[in-house]
C-alpha cells in the first residue's frame, strides 16, 4: 500500500512536472550542448551506484550490450537540494535495483546521457523534474 | 618625556592625515540597541526561505515547486543558443513575468558590442566549471534563498552555489569607486513598504548578463511583499554610458517556503563537465566511483 502511494505520488510529480511545461527557469549549473536534447535512448539495467551529489546526481547502471558484455552507463540528473524537495531521497534509487532509464544521449557517443524518467519492473515511474535549461 | 609626546602625537596626527579615501568612507558597524531590533521587527517580514516562482501574480505556490521545463523545451529552446551568446540583448536568468524581452536599447558604442558577441560568441567554458553567474542572475537559481534580517543590514543567503548577498540598510552611501564584483556593493533603503537595493560595481562576469554594460550599470532591486508568503523583486538596470534609458528587467516572483531550510551545495562536489581544447563543455564519464558520496 505504501509503495502504491509512493508511485502515485511520484507519478504526480512527473505530470505536475509536465503541466508545468512551456516555462523555463534559469540557469542550471552547466549548458546542456552536450546532451542530444532532442535525441532519446532508453537502457535496461541493475544499478551499480547512486551518487547524491551536487551539481548533479549520477546514476551508474551496469547494461548488458548486443553481445551480451556488461557495459557502465551514467546517466546525470537533478540535483540532491532539488529532488529532496520533490519527494526523492537518497534512497531512492539504491544499488541493485532494476531500472529501465530513459535519457538524453551524450551527442558524442559516451555511455552516458541526461535523465528523462525511469521505470521499476513493477511499472513505477521515477520523474524528476527534468533538466533546466542554461541560461 | 612632553617632548617624546609631542612626537608621538604628531606622528599619529600625521598618519591619520595620510589614511587613503577608501578607508575613509568606511562605516563604524555599531552594536544594535533594543531599540534597532524594536524598529526591525516593524518592518515588513522578508525573513526566511523563498524560491523563485513562475510569472503572474504573487507568486502561487504549486507553480512555484515546480517551476521546470521539460527537457526537450528547455534545451532545445534556450540552452545551447544562450550559451553561445545568440540571443544578444536578452538578460541571462530566464524569462520571467513582464519582462520585455529584447534587451536594453543601447548607446552606439555598445551596440557595436553587442554585434562582436553575435559574431563571436562565448563557449560553454565558465558554464561547465561551476562558476556562479553575477547579479541579477543569481537571484533566478532553481534553487531557494534565505532572507535574513537585522539591524542595519538585509543578507541574501543563497543555496546555489553557497553564495551570500550583503545589503546594508545603515544608511551609508554606495561607493564612488567600488571594485568589480560578481555581486557588486548594494545598500538598501524602505520606501514605505518596499526595499530599494541599488547595487554598484558590477564586473563582467562570464556567465552575466547577455548584453554588454560599463562599469557605470547600476542595478536597482524593489523588494515588495505582495501577500503573507509572496514577495516580488522588480528589477532595471541603469547604465548612462551603455543604455539610452533605464532597462526593465522585469518583475520575479517568489514564494515563501515556511518548512524549508537552506542545504548544502558544493558544486565542485561531483563536477563532471569539463572543457575541451576548442572551449566546448563535454562530460566525464570516467571512475564511476570516485566520488564522495
Amino acid at each position: 500500500m505504501k509503495n502504491d502511494m509512493t508511485a502515485i505520488v511520484r507519478r504526480t510529480i512527473l505530470l505536475v512536472s509536465l503541466v508545468a511545461g512551456g516555462t523555463s527557469l534559469a540557469l542550471a549549473h552547466h549548458s546542456y550542448s552536450a546532451f542530444d536534447m532532442a535525441g532519446q535512448r532508453v537502457i535496461t539495467g541493475t544499478i551499480k551506484k547512486m551518487d547524491w551529489t551536487n551539481p548533479h546526481t549520477w546514476i551508474w547502471v551496469d547494461v548488458a550490450n548486443e553481445q551480451g558484455v556488461v557495459e557502465t552507463w551514467g546517466i546525470e540528473g537533478m540535483s540532491p537540494n532539488y529532488l529532496e524537495r520533490r519527494g526523492w531521497s537518497r534512497n531512492t534509487i539504491k544499488v541493485g535495483d532494476k531500472l529501465s532509464i530513459t535519457f538524453h544521449p551524450l551527442k558524442n557517443g559516451d555511455k552516458g546521457g541526461s535523465f528523462q524518467s525511469a521505470q521499476r519492473p513493477n511499472g513505477e515511474v521515477l520523474g524528476m523534474t527534468p533538466p533546466i535549461s542554461e541560461k | 618625556m612632553e617632548r617624546t609626546r609631542q612626537i608621538i602625537f604628531g606622528c599619529i596626527a600625521a598618519s591619520l592625515a595620510l589614511v587613503p579615501a577608501a578607508i575613509a568612507q568606511t562605516t563604524v558597524r555599531k552594536a544594535p540597541t533594543a531599540a534597532d531590533w524594536a524598529a526591525l521587527a516593524k518592518l515588513p517580514d522578508f525573513t526566511g526561505v523563498w524560491e523563485v516562482g513562475l510569472g503572474g501574480g504573487g507568486g502561487g505556490r504549486a507553480a512555484a515547486g515546480r517551476a521546470a521545463a521539460p527537457a526537450d523545451a528547455a534545451a532545445g529552446g534556450r540552452g545551447d543558443a544562450a550559451a553561445k551568446g545568440g540571443r544578444a540583448g536578452a538578460p541571462a536568468g530566464g524569462g520571467r513575468a513582464g519582462r520585455g524581452g529584447g534587451g536594453p536599447s543601447l548607446t552606439p558604442a555598445y551596440a557595436a558590442k553587442a554585434q562582436a558577441r553575435v559574431a563571436n560568441p562565448a563557449e560553454d567554458a565558465q558554464a561547465a566549471n561551476c562558476l556562479p553567474p553575477g547579479l541579477p542572475a543569481i537571484m533566478n537559481q532553481p534553487y531557494p534563498m534565505e532572507i535574513l534580517m537585522t539591524p542595519g543590514k538585509v543578507t541574501i543567503v543563497i543555496e546555489a552555489y553557497t553564495q551570500v548577498r550583503h545589503i546594508y540598510t545603515d544608511g551609508r552611501p554606495l561607493p564612488t569607486d567600488p571594485d568589480p564584483l560578481f555581486y557588486g556593493t548594494s545598500v538598501g533603503h524602505w520606501e514605505d513598504d518596499t526595499l530599494v537595493v541599488e547595487t554598484v560595481g558590477l564586473a563582467q562576469v562570464p556567465r552575466g548578463l547577455t548584453f554588454p554594460y560599463s562599469d557605470k550599470m547600476k542595478i536597482v532591486e524593489r523588494f515588495r511583499l505582495t501577500g503573507p508568503d509572496s514577495l516580488t523583486i522588480e528589477t532595471t538596470a541603469i547604465d548612462p554610458e551603455a543604455f539610452t534609458a533605464p532597462y526593465s528587467m522585469g518583475t520575479r516572483n517568489l514564494a515563501r517556503h515556511r518548512t524549508w531550510t537552506i542545504a548544502e551545495y558544493i558544486c565542485e562536489e561531483n563536477n563532471r563537465n569539463f572543457i575541451d581544447d576548442k572551449g566546448n563543455a563535454g562530460t566525464k564519464l570516467s571512475n564511476p566511483l570516485s566520488s564522495a558520496k
